[in-house]
């Protein structure tokens, strides 16, 4: 029973953290259509600031909210390669990420040693002397764990990622983020709104890489560390989490869609949680991963096709009569 | 009232397939007008409204619009006075916004898109209203995607919507063109009664002659990027459509069709 609810507890928490990144995709992948790589390097971002912050003593929250700053930063940069230089998008989020391994790796070597002379260090424990998000206010009031199980964890993330949920649902029910998803829709309509459709677009990347910074923050808290590897594969997580969840539930039409994506985060987290603890080794984890999305992805392109076929058998059927 | 002076298009310049459109063509509406364009494939007249929207650069000239040359501002900043209306319904709304929230992006057209709620509720009913004075029931389904109407009902919305704030100028281009001819009739009355009511100064794109003949108070017909044909007034209200089939005929004949 215990390792039934571990095993809860480990893509539980995960799966929340995750969500934010996919979060993220909903706004630039879905409703913007950019497949924004950037998200590699920004997670790593976040994760960086939050642990250089929390290394000098600084409040977790403040630090969470300085790693959704860099990470709306860093989506800004990606927008305005894009809409003001006419990069393609996918050579922006390339650009953006590759310049972010040496961002990230400087800023962690000046952060901790207070200057840069070409010696890196790459990693910052998120040790026992700091102050994390888990111990202060309002988290510190929940008991850590209850009948050894970890409780804490998972309800912080739970709310954290409920809230930001919800901003962003909020978000885009005002009139920015009503012209930010008709600037996804329909471009030219949003001109003809005497609009420039192209700062919409920067704005949805911008957020998009502030949730993936925020969740880059966050996961520190669950591996204890910020290593220069931690980004690598999280386009994948964020895609497939996004995919998933949208793919799913495609016929609820009374959940939000924000909604559908954290579920989808957490059911990507469960299969990969449940195939480590059959004993896959961990070497394997990024293989699992992609072989999870290529099933959700041919599953969501079968739905889609069956649902064209259907359509087309109409219109022939009703060319006859 | 536009303006267009002496302007110069030329496609593709430099290349083998350079081609010049306009050149040194000159052109004015006056205030109150509503002016038809007709005219054969590649004569010029999707090319005009797009260089007076500046969809499209163009190589020499000048633009004017109530006494301004906007030759050199950027196509979303024209939109500001100007609506427009596409021959593809599914240009004029946001298929994955509801009705209602289409309808409110297009009356906030010119303020401001700040952090306050997109659907302003005390609107719906105004709303409701301009919906239900066009007849297609859509009053009964503002909760609904806009993509899910047929192109009559989109094209009606998009007639509407471009039409709520407002514009000095009214763009249609061939925006009957993609419906069956009872919605077209439909969208022309539409078209017809906002022109008058709010008195906007329109140019209509339109390939149906009839459609020509009987609304509006000009009509010109463009060939090979030049006025060919012009009457307005009582001339225009004498004009039929044999006058204008004849004239394309003639044309035809000289192109050695």
């Amino acid at each position: 029973m215990s390792v039934f609810f571990n095993t809860c507890e480990v893509f539980l928490e995960s799966g929340f953290v995750f969500s934010l990144i996919a979060m993220g995709y909903y706004l630039s992948y879905t409703i913007l259509d950019f497949p924004d790589l950037t998200v590699e390097g920004t997670f790593l971002s976040g994760a960086v600031v939050y642990g250089l912050l929390l290394h000098h003593g600084v409040s977790p929250w403040f630090a969470l909210l300085a790693a959704f700053l860099v990470g709306f930063l860093f989506g800004t940069l990606t927008g305005v390669l894009n809409v003001k230089l006419k990069i393609r998008p996918l050579l922006c989020g390339i650009l953006v990420s590759t310049m972010l391994i040496t961002v990230n790796l400087v800023a962690v070597t000046a952060g901790i040693a207070g200057d840069f002379k070409g010696e890196t260090s790459s990693m910052i424990t998120i040790g026992r002397a700091m102050e994390t998000l888990m111990e202060v206010f309002p988290a510190s009031l929940l008991p850590d764990k209850v009948s050894g199980i970890g409780l804490r964890n998972v309800v912080v993330f739970f709310v954290l990622a409920i809230l930001l949920k919800l901003l962003l649902d909020l978000f885009l029910k005002t009139k920015c983020g009503l012209l930010l998803r008709a600037s996804g829709d329909n471009a030219q309509f949003v001109v003809t709104q005497a609009k420039d459709a192209g700062n919409s677009k920067i704005l949805g990347l911008a957020i998009g890489n502030a949730y993936a910074a925020v969740s880059g923050a966050l996961y520190t808290e669950i591996s204890g560390s910020v290593n220069q590897s931690m980004g690598i594969g999280m386009v994948v997580i964020g895609l497939a989490s996004l995919i998933i969840g949208l793919s799913v539930f495609s016929r609820v039409h009374f959940m939000k869609a924000t909604t559908k994506v954290i579920i989808g985060a957490i059911i990507y987290q469960a299969c990969l949680t449940v195939a480590q603890k059959l004993g896959m080794p961990s070497a394997y984890n990024k293989l699992i991963m992609a072989f999870i999305f290529t099933i959700a992805l041919i599953f969501s392109e079968y739905k889609k096709h069956g649902k064209h076929r259907a359509k087309h058998r109409e219109r022939k059927e009703s060319s006859h009569d | 009232m536009i303006e267009l002076r002496n302007i110069t298009k030329i496609y593709n310049p430099g290349e083998i397939t350079e081609m010049t459109l306009f050149h040194d063509f000159s052109l004015t509406v006056e205030d109150g007008e509503f002016l038809s364009i007709v005219g054969s494939n590649g004569s010029g007249k999707t090319s005009m409204l797009n260089i007076i929207c500046g969809s499209i650069p163009i190589e020499k000239g000048e633009i004017i619009i109530n006494g301004k040359n906007i030759a050199g501002t950027p196509e979303f900043r024209r939109y500001t006075n100007i609506g427009r209306v596409y021959q593809n319904p599914s240009m004029g709304t946001c298929p994955s916004l509801t009705i209602t929230e289409n309808m409110a992006l297009a009356d906030n057209k010119g303020g401001k898109f700040g952090l306050s709620m997109g659907v302003n509720k005390k609107r719906i009913a105004y709303y409701r209203e301009m919906l239900s004075t066009l007849g297609l029931g859509l009053e009964d389904k503002m909760d609904i995607r806009a993509g899910s109407l047929s192109g009559g009902q989109r094209q009606a919305m998009a007639l509407l919507m471009t039409t709520m704030t407002p514009i000095d100028f009214l763009i249609l281009d061939e925006h009957t063109a993609a419906l069956d001819p009872k919605t077209a009739e439909l969208i022309m009355q539409l078209t017809d009664k906002i022109v008058r009511e709010k008195k906007i100064t329109a140019m209509m794109v339109t390939h149906n002659l009839r459609y020509a003949v009987e609304y509006g108070n000009r009509v010109i017909m463009m060939h090979g990027g030049n006025v060919v044909f012009d009457r307005k007034g009582t001339e225009k209200a004498a004009t039929s459509v044999q006058d204008l089939l004849g004239l394309f005929n003639e044309i035809s004949i000289e192109c050695g069709n």
